[in-house]
């Protein structure tokens, strides 16, 4: 007996099998942006990511603001990574006014900005566990992430966004007592955080969804211009905090993680890797942090630039290398101040890494490109 | 390492956690403990005291009107007003103090910092939900009360894992 499809569901042209779903932007899965993929039945043949539901006009509304007033809004785009995003703004504000920071406000800053790593990369674990539908994963690092919030809050006085980082130093000292309960609470975290490994990095189911999909070779890496640890899931070793140290990274030792697979795997493991190395450096910071001195340096209100200078800094967030161009005129509010954001460089690098993936595996590849939203709009 | 051995890990790195005390913490009977009495801020040596960022709280007997904390507010959240109040202080020749409407206030801290009188720190309040948008804003005269805020609960490492104790 043969068996024929009724007119209509036996589609025999290529055009007519080929179905355009947009993903988002209303989809949990997708954060605030659509991703339009191309499918013919369950393989993707093409995606087109579309951003830019979340614009905020930063950069503009920066050039209306005094070089103070300016950072209460600029961490807006990633908060719960309030002070890497933050810090090269503050770098090159520093620079075009000339400020000399104390050394102790250097280690205050980099502890905060390693605790704000570990923040961030506990968010996108959490969410990239639940991506996969492992209901644990999301409890753990939603759970974990409160013992450095907990620090974060005894440090700057507010859970995600800080508004600690300002040009001259930090906004206050630490705590008394501090240095113990940090060191307490960042042994403990590690620890804890070695205890994914068992439910989450071996578990072969996850291995089996994300090992060998969406690869990143380590030339499309560098061609793409990925930046974090996209990039060093690929395979090359750059990481800012060692190739251009700023404040005091120069006299921390840090460790750079590489995987050379540049799978989904690979670009999941390597945060979690850099989450210990961040807590190394906490540990050296606060032995080699000077135990008195100044934290901030006393500026005049409206401080103004000298005449027509630019200036640019890039530091290591936790999704990447983020840049920021500041252009001043010799007023108290910036020209032009440009961010160079790492999530949207990572975006570029999707609809090659999806092509001939199955659709089940777009959440696992999208989410581990470590791809912020509201970050790549700003 | 197998599939199989890779799952009995898996499951038994949960199931230990069966054993381990609950880490959460049950909030509106138990609240959080934070380090002094909020955010303040020394316009002497250009230096902030650790705190939480929670509600304001402003002393009448130092305020004289000056406006830098509404003018640190602009660009920011413009959520502080200068309205009038009685005559009474000294200092305060035009009689005008911060009012500060909470639907708009960002906690950012900047005008506690813009403040050269010692007239005006946060405090550890941070409960300050309101039925109406009117109830978010805070006069001079609420500003002025210090709150009462309950703090029981730390991180507590032990052994046995981290609970809110």
């Amino acid at each position: 007996m043969t068996f024929t499809l009724p007119p209509g569901l036996a589609l025999q042209k290529v055009d007519e099998r080929i179905m355009t779903l947009n993903v988002g932007p209303q989809h949990p899965g997708s954060g605030h942006m659509r991703i339009i993929v191309q499918i013919d039945g369950d393989y993707i043949v093409a995606c087109d990511p579309d951003p830019g539901y979340v614009h905020r006009g930063e950069e503009k509304m920066a050039e209306y603001r005094n070089y103070i007033t300016n950072i209460p809004h600029l961490e807006r785009p990633v908060i719960h990574d309030s002070c890497n995003v933050l810090y090269p703004y503050v770098l090159g504000a520093e620079e075009l006014l000339g400020i000399e920071v104390p050394e102790r406000a250097k280690y205050v800053r980099v502890i905060a900005s390693e605790l704000n790593r570990c923040i961030y990369i506990m968010y996108w674990l959490a969410i990239y566990g639940i991506f996969l539908g492992h209901s644990t994963m999301f409890m753990w690092p939603a759970g974990d992430r409160e013992l450095l919030i907990d620090l974060m809050e005894k440090m700057t006085g507010a859970r995600v966004t800080h508004a600690h980082f300002v040009p001259g130093g930090v906004r206050n000292d630490l705590p008394p007592n501090f240095e113990d309960v940090c060191l307490r609470q960042v042994n403990y975290f590690e620890k804890r955080i070695k205890e994914y490994a068992a439910v989450f990095y071996d578990n072969p189911i996850l291995i089996s969804r994300t090992k060998d999909t969406g690869i990143l070779s380590r030339q499309d890496a560098i061609r793409y211009g990925t930046t974090g640890s996209v990039l060093r899931a690929s395979g090359v070793d750059y990481d800012l905090r060692v190739k251009e140290p700023y404040d005091v990274y120069d006299e921390l030792d840090v460790h750079t993680n590489v995987m050379k697979e540049g799978d989904s795997y690979a670009r999941s493991r390597v945060p979690w890797l850099d989450m210990m190395e961040s807590c190394n450096i906490i540990r050296q910071a606060l032995q080699k942090m000077p135990k008195s001195g100044s934290v901030r340096v006393k500026l005049k209100p409206n401080p103004k630039t000298k005449g027509l200078e630019s200036v640019y800094k890039r530091v290591e967030s936790g999704r990447g290398s983020l840049g920021c161009y500041i252009v001043s005129d010799a007023k108290p509010e910036p020209y032009r101040v440009k961010m160079s954001v790492p999530s949207f460089r990572n975006l570029i690098a999707l609809p090659n890494l999806l092509k001939g993936e199955k659709l089940g595996n777009m959440p696992s590849v999208y989410w581990s490109l470590n791809y912020w939203p509201v970050e790549a709009d700003r | 390492m197998g599939t199989a051995t890779g799952i009995i890990r898996a499951l038994n790195s949960g199931i230990k956690h069966i054993a381990t005390k609950r880490f959460t913490l049950r909030y509106p009977e138990e609240k959080l403990k934070f380090v002094g009495d909020g955010y303040q801020f020394d316009p002497s040596t250009g230096v902030g005291i650790a705190g939480l960022k929670g509600r304001h709280m402003l002393f009448h007997d130092h305020c004289t009107g000056c406006q830098l904390c509404s003018i640190a507010c602009e660009g920011v959240a413009e959520a502080i007003a200068m309205v009038k109040v009685p005559e009474e202080q000294k200092q305060n020749k035009k009689s005008i103090m911060p009012q500060i409407d909470y639907g708009k206030c960002v906690f950012c801290g900047l005008c506690v910092d813009a403040c050269p009188f010692y007239a005006l720190y946060m405090t550890n309040d941070y409960e300050l939900s309101s039925f109406s948008k009117e109830g978010l804003i805070y006069t001079p005269a609420q500003l002025q009360v210090k709150p009462y805020v309950a703090q029981d609960s730390e991180i507590q490492i032990s052994d046995r894992g981290a609970t809110h104790g």
